[in-house]
């Protein structure tokens, strides 16, 4: 293959699409972190009360933690008190009614992004919260889903609003205690998106959220709460990007899902932070805590996940199957390139009867990437007849890159059945050859088999994001083959 | 663990370090003296170790063991070990840890193999014995090394020379008969280029707690071929630490069969290192009953090209027992080629049974085939009716099947007399109704 040598290394140093930077003007913190910043910022959202002493009770609790060091990722220790916690573009007292009144530049740099904050616009069926640094900028389609009884808000509007939902959701999922970056997140978070689907609602439209990271010196600390009511249905997208900085930049996410009796959540996560250079220089760190408990039988959450993105990928989408018959999926695909480091995977936790989990995980790994998997699947002593059935193929591009698989099985219930496959391989020539014989580049192979080797994992993603994560994919990988 | 215990043990080891072989070789008292300090410092490993996580090893730290200075082989029924000694084979036995050449049968060894206690062994070639001891093994891996680096009472060194084919087996027979004993050993077994050896490692037990740590260091050189038997069958209220350190040369090959049968704890760690084209095959069988914690822990590290390694392991765990696999494969960067399959599957035939199961690959080479496969659950519900509809009831099918499932890891042993006792193990427990020995 080294004919095409040359067009490898043209392609290699394309460039990260989304790294440009909007200049506005901002509403900054100064950096550091103690709990005066904690009081401003929730006076700033106007939050209740309690809110803000769940904050600093998280804070407290933070501050005696310390950094985890079990995953298979490298990097320097984050100075906690350089970093901003609040960056949002200047806007107008009572922030924007309508979308005319946002920054036009904010709207330019979505419009870059290919992100339709217009409702009008060709992706219309999807509902979008765009999310700027630490505030949520616009929510579309509001009306539509207040029509069906949906709720989907940015999450400090919710706070004002729904506080009812929010004190009795908000960290039920995934409790301040729960780790390290867990705990800041509760502290600190800024924005995200809140969904209510009520009873016996099938969700009219996708909801989406768009995250973007635009200031310097920030992190961003979002938080997503999704509940599904009885009977419900909804489907949720989320997608983000950063502008191309030499520093690393933190992303500390907290998501909950809420599932209850016969409800399904669809949660589809196109991750493409900037990943730093092909030196490894810059990035963002993303550690993200995402959880769903499926409370109610039949219950469903599925997880879909395409992660290119980030310098260090750091998330374990979980699922804890309470309700009997409920079920839990996870589908990734994590692409990791030149310096790029993921630790990712999912954890089942099965504790009502007859539920069930399949997980298919598929890493691809080039340059000098670390890609790992890691993975928990644990039936408990009341999951009878318990299900799961795990498979995670690695695939090599690369010499210099590593893939592991970390997979941990517990399990305490004779009649629960447990499956776990793994394969790593590298991409054969005899298939490279097939393809190449049939008159296809030898990128356009690579391309294909890659394609090919994700596919289960794209099938379960909505149609658009689908078509999205397939280019990605292919852009990610350039450069790469040899 | 908490560093009470350690410094407990370590003032106990005052009092009798001078009863330890060696004492006039000043290389393997710094290496004791290392390991000594090394384990006052960190003990016995802790759960919140990666490689400890399912394996709480507190319940030792609790009881404090006294290793026993002499041999007291008065104790021991001559009989009674003859039972347990297998006929094809040189037999060499270890009673609470220190050599009885008196239960020993060693005749007929051909003149150039070494086959000795090692405390003799350093003795009379402390040369050799300094070039291998800890190299397979470091002291650093874990307080369990440490501990029997420090306190290692004897063991068996075994050298064969090139191109040597010993035809008949190597028996160590490890007895404990002291309630609240420590049998400390070391081994050290070395096949020269193009040498093939078999041994067989049995440790057994009168019926009281006690603790065994044992270390076996293997080394493989060019082309050579050992395969490694070990069959655990300790007392039920015993603790057995049992380590197999392996290092392989070009072209070599290692097979190792385990069959952990007893022991209240036990815990197994058989670490592997291939170097070019080298193969090893490692088979086990852990069958959990009662209150057993079984732990088997693999590490095989393929450091060069070429590498082939194959790995099955099977447990069948019945009333409150847990069994723990830990199998990691590491595929070095330069290891190019390698092709490593894994497989680990679990049988739970009781409600309070756990499986805990932890199949790794760690992958840095990209032209490689590498799989493992982790199953846990229940017989085949389709067999059982099969075997049903052919007029087998079905607790009898039952029986059938979960024998046959444990079997096929005995069947791979071609060593006549250690295959029947192993067979024996197996059938002791499970359910006899329905299994038919004759087809055996």
């Amino acid at each position: 293959m080294s004919a095409s040598a040359q067009e490898i290394n043209n392609l290699i140093s394309q460039d990260y699409k989304q790294g440009f930077v909007t200049e506005l003007e901002t509403d900054t913190f100064p950096p550091g972190l103690d709990e005066a910043v904690i009081h401003r910022l929730s006076k700033i959202k106007n939050e209740p009360e309690f809110m803000l002493e769940y904050r600093l009770k998280a804070f407290r609790h933070w501050q005696t933690m310390k950094s985890p060091e079990w995953a298979f990722v490298n990097f320097e220790p984050i100075d906690y008190q350089a970093i901003s916690y609040y960056s949002a573009p200047k806007r107008k007292e009572d922030g924007p009614k309508s979308l005319d009144e946002i920054d036009p530049q904010i709207l330019e740099a979505y419009k870059k992004l290919g992100i339709p904050l217009d409702e009008q616009e060709r992706l219309a069926g999807v509902a979008v919260d765009a999310v700027f640094d630490s505030v949520s900028v616009a929510t579309t389609f509001k009306g539509k889903l207040k029509d069906a009884g949906v709720i989907f808000c940015p999450i400090s509007e919710a706070l004002r609003e729904h506080p009812d939902l929010i004190k009795q959701y908000l960290g039920s999922v995934v409790p301040h205690t729960d780790n390290y970056f867990a705990a800041l997140n509760a502290a600190v978070f800024t924005d995200g998106s809140f969904v209510y689907i009520p009873k016996g609602v099938r969700c009219p439209m996708e909801l989406s959220t768009y995250f973007r990271i635009n200031a310097a010196n920030t992190g961003q600390f979002e938080r997503t709460l999704i509940i599904a009511d009885e009977g419900s249905h909804v489907s949720y997208l989320e997608g983000c990007t950063a502008p191309m900085r030499d520093e690393n930049q933190l992303h500390a996410a907290v998501v909950e899902l809420v599932a209850m009796k016969d409800a399904v959540i669809k949660y589809s996560t196109v991750q493409n932070w900037y990943p730093g250079d092909k030196n490894g220089l810059g990035g963002i760190y993303n550690f993200v805590t995402k959880r769903a408990d499926c409370r109610g039988e039949n219950s469903k959450v599925s997880w879909t996940q395409v992660e290119t993105g980030s310098a260090i990928t750091w998330k374990y989408p979980s699922c804890v199957l309470t309700g009997d018959n409920s079920t839990g999926e996870f589908y990734s695909v994590a692409l990791t390139n030149n310096y790029q480091q993921a630790d990712t995977g999912t954890k089942m936790i099965h504790i009502g009867k007859n539920t069930s989990s399949t997980i298919i995980s598929k890493g691809i790994s080039a340059g000098r990437a670390q890609n790992t998997y890691r993975g928990l699947v644990k039936v408990l002593k009341s999951a009878e007849n318990a299900r799961n059935y795990t498979q995670c193929d690695s695939l090599l591009v690369g010499d210099k890159c590593g893939a592991h698989t970390f997979p941990y099985i517990e399990v305490k219930q004779p009649s629960a059945q447990v499956e776990h496959e793994a394969t790593t391989s590298k991409i054969s020539e005899d298939q490279l050859f097939f393809c190449q014989q049939r008159g296809l580049s030898a990128e356009d192979a690579v391309s294909m088999i890659v394609n090919g080797f994700c596919k289960e994992v794209f099938r379960e993603l909505p149609m658009e994001f689908a078509v999205e994560a397939q280019a990605l994919l292919g852009l990610s990988l350039e450069g790469s083959v040899g | 663990m908490t560093t009470a215990t350690a410094s407990r043990y370590a003032a106990e080891y005052q009092t009798i370090a001078s009863s330890l072989p060696g004492q006039s070789l000043p290389w393997l008292q710094q290496l004791r003296r290392e390991a000594l300090e090394q384990f006052s410092a960190q003990g016995f490993p802790s759960p919140r170790e990666e490689e400890w996580r399912y394996t709480n090893v507190s319940a030792i730290e609790k009881k404090l063991f006294t290793p026993s200075l002499t041999l007291t082989a008065g104790y021991i029924d001559a009989e009674w070990v003859k039972i347990h000694q297998l006929d094809e084979a040189w037999s060499v036995v270890l009673v609470n840890g220190h050599f009885s050449a008196e239960l020993s049968v060693l005749t007929d060894l051909p003149e150039a193999v070494l086959v000795m206690s090692m405390a003799e062994a350093l003795a009379s070639h402390s040369d050799k014995v300094e070039n291998y001891l800890g190299k397979a093994a470091p002291h650093k891996e874990h307080g369990f090394i440490a501990f029997n680096a420090a306190w290692f009472s004897d063991g068996l060194f075994v050298h064969v020379p090139a191109k040597l084919v010993l035809d008949r087996p190597i028996q160590l027979l490890n007895l404990v008969s002291d309630s609240d004993a420590i049998a400390t050993t070391r081994n050290i077994i070395i096949a020269e280029e193009m040498a093939e050896i078999k041994v067989i490692e049995m440790f057994i037990g009168t019926d009281c707690a006690y603790l065994t740590t044992a270390v076996t260091e293997v080394f493989v050189e060019k082309n050579a071929n050992v395969t490694l038997h070990k069959m655990q069958s300790e007392s039920d209220k015993a603790y057995h630490f049992g380590g197999c350190y392996i290092k392989q040369a070009r072209d070599s090959r290692f097979t190792h069969h385990n069959f952990a049968f007893g022991g209240l704890l036990a815990r197994c760690d058989i670490h592997v290192d291939l170097d070019h084209a080298s193969e090893c095959e490692l088979n086990g069988l852990y069958l959990g009953a009662k209150r057993q914690h079984i732990d088997n822990h693999t590490r095989i590290t393929h450091l060069k090209p070429h590498g082939i390694s194959r790995e099955l392991y099977k447990g069948v765990l019945d009333d409150r027992a847990r069994g723990v696999f830990q199998g990691r494969v590491i595929v070095a960067e330069d290891a190019q080629k390698t092709d490593s399959q894994m497989n680990n599957r679990n049988l739970l035939l009781s409600n309070d049974a756990e499986a805990d199961t932890k199949p790794q690959l760690e992958i840095y080479a990209d032209d490689v085939k590498c799989a493992h496969g982790v199953t846990v659950g229940q017989l085949d519900e389709k067999s059982i009716f099969y075997l049903q509809s052919r007029c087998v009831n079905e607790e009898t099918a039952r029986n059938m099947l979960t024998f046959a499932f444990a079997n096929e890891m005995v069947d791979k042993i071609n060593i006549k007399s250690f295959h029947d006792k192993v067979l024996e193990q197996v059938l002791l427990r499970f359910p006899q109704e329905g299994v038919n020995k004759e087809w055996l």
